[in-house]
């Protein structure tokens, strides 16, 4: 008996010791490059992490009030990324899964009369933003996207995703930009060092969740 | 002396930190976050279809469902309908659903609009149904913009029409944005004889 004990002890031991070690931020690790700078979030580190939810932004302007409904000026969307800290050797945060679903209801977005659908093929790098002010956590993610009306596949995503506080709509953000066909829907604020490119949800919650 | 007392401290760690653990998962196991949205549901008598439609599993984080064209016999035609649903996995701490639909008619032309969306949002300590929203949306005839929560708006010869219904659930909320009473007359008053449901989305944490 006092053996198991010795035993359990020691095993308990090795798993804080395992999981501090595990904690331990990378913070020179970024995320790959996908065609434009990193102006806005400026500072990462490569922790565990998780984001949930979905919502609706109103951009332009993507401010806090809604636009007129007959306008159609409005994005909705659903999104979540998971990601353990994990470094690749090229120094790039790695995401463990994810998923993005993106519908822009403008009419000048529209495609063959359809509103622009974009949906996530794979979320592969997620790090952690720490010079945010999002009081509960941000993150800048992305991966591989496919435009659900063209086919177009392959294309490189990035967002930038924002819990700040309860409710969700108001307060909380989230940017997204598509690069390769031009396409963004980023609201920074020169006035906010520094400047975020979150847009302020119209609707819904983005939820950071402690991972530890 | 000392080495007693570390010796104590390290098993009581062995021992407890394992309960803690068991705990912490029994807690993720109880919480659970519900959503499910739709873009159409029509129920009659010889009718029960529900389509675009997304429904939160258990421990989930997201799914999704749309449609182009939704047509359910001569009572409903939409198009461009999504359904979005996402939720916490197995934190269970969350839940936004959302339906969104372009072009809507219902009962040919009785109830027009032309941008819905329903949106829920459920956490811990809130619950709203904030980012839904009718665009153009008459009804028999008359434009009405902005419809307050749970108006209701009689429709002769087929019942009525309750527009941004929001019912509270448990642990969430529930909002139908345009939702069809069908009634027909019997003695002494009405029989509901089914509902269409455009526009629907539910949210809740337990």
């Amino acid at each position: 008996m006092s053996n198991l004990k010795t035993l359990a002890g020691l095993t308990a031991t090795v798993a804080v010791v395992l999981i501090g070690w595990s904690c331990d931020a990378r913070r020179n690790a970024v995320a790959p490059t996908v065609g434009r700078p990193l102006f806005h979030f400026h500072v990462f580190e490569c922790s565990p992490l998780k984001i949930t939810g979905g919502g609706r932004i109103d951009y332009p302007p993507g401010t806090a009030e809604k636009n007129p409904p007959a306008s159609h000026i409005y994005e909705t969307f659903g999104a979540h990324v998971i990601a353990s800290g994990r470094v690749d050797a090229n120094g790039i945060c790695l995401a463990d899964k994810g998923e993005l679903e993106w519908v822009d209801h403008r009419p000048e977005m529209e495609i063959n009369g359809h509103p622009l659908n974009l949906h996530a093929t794979s979320v592969t790098f997620a790090e952690l933003a720490t010079d945010t002010d999002c009081s509960d956590g941000a993150a800048h993610w992305g991966g591989k996207l496919r435009v659900q009306n063209t086919g177009q596949e392959d294309l490189d995503f990035e967002v930038w995703d924002c819990d700040n506080g309860e409710p969700g709509v108001g307060h909380d953000g989230f940017g997204i930009a598509v690069p390769a066909i031009g396409y963004e829907v980023m609201c920074p604020d020169p006035s906010l060092p520094p400047a975020e490119p979150s847009c302020t949800l119209t609707g819904g919650n983005r939820q950071f969740h402690p991972t530890h | 002396m000392k080495i007693d007392s570390i010796r104590r401290a390290v098993r009581s760690v062995g021992l407890i930190l394992p309960l803690t653990w068991s705990g912490s998962a029994l807690g993720q196991m109880q919480a659970g976050a519900n959503a499910q949205s739709y873009g159409v549901a029509v129920t009659t008598a010889t009718l029960n279809q529900k389509s675009p439609s997304a429904v939160l599993q258990v421990g989930g984080m997201m799914a999704v469902d749309r449609a182009s064209d939704v047509t359910v016999a001569e009572l409903v035609t939409a198009q461009d309908a999504f359904a979005i649903v996402s939720g916490g996995g197995t934190d269970g701490s969350d839940a936004v659903s959302s339906a969104t639909l372009g072009t809507v008619s219902i009962l040919n032309g009785l109830i027009t609009a032309d941008g819905v969306v329903a949106m829920a949002s459920t956490t811990a300590d809130n619950s709203n149904a904030e980012g839904s929203s009718l665009a153009n949306l008459v009804v028999n005839g008359v434009q009405l913009s902005d419809p307050a929560p749970n108006t209701r708006v009689d429709l002769p010869g087929v019942g009525y029409v309750v527009l941004n219904e929001q019912i509270a659930t448990a642990g969430g909320i529930t909002v139908n944005m345009i939702h069809v009473v069908l009634q027909q007359s019997v003695l002494g008053g009405y029989q509901t004889t089914g509902s269409i449901v455009v526009g629907s989305a539910s949210s809740s944490v337990n």
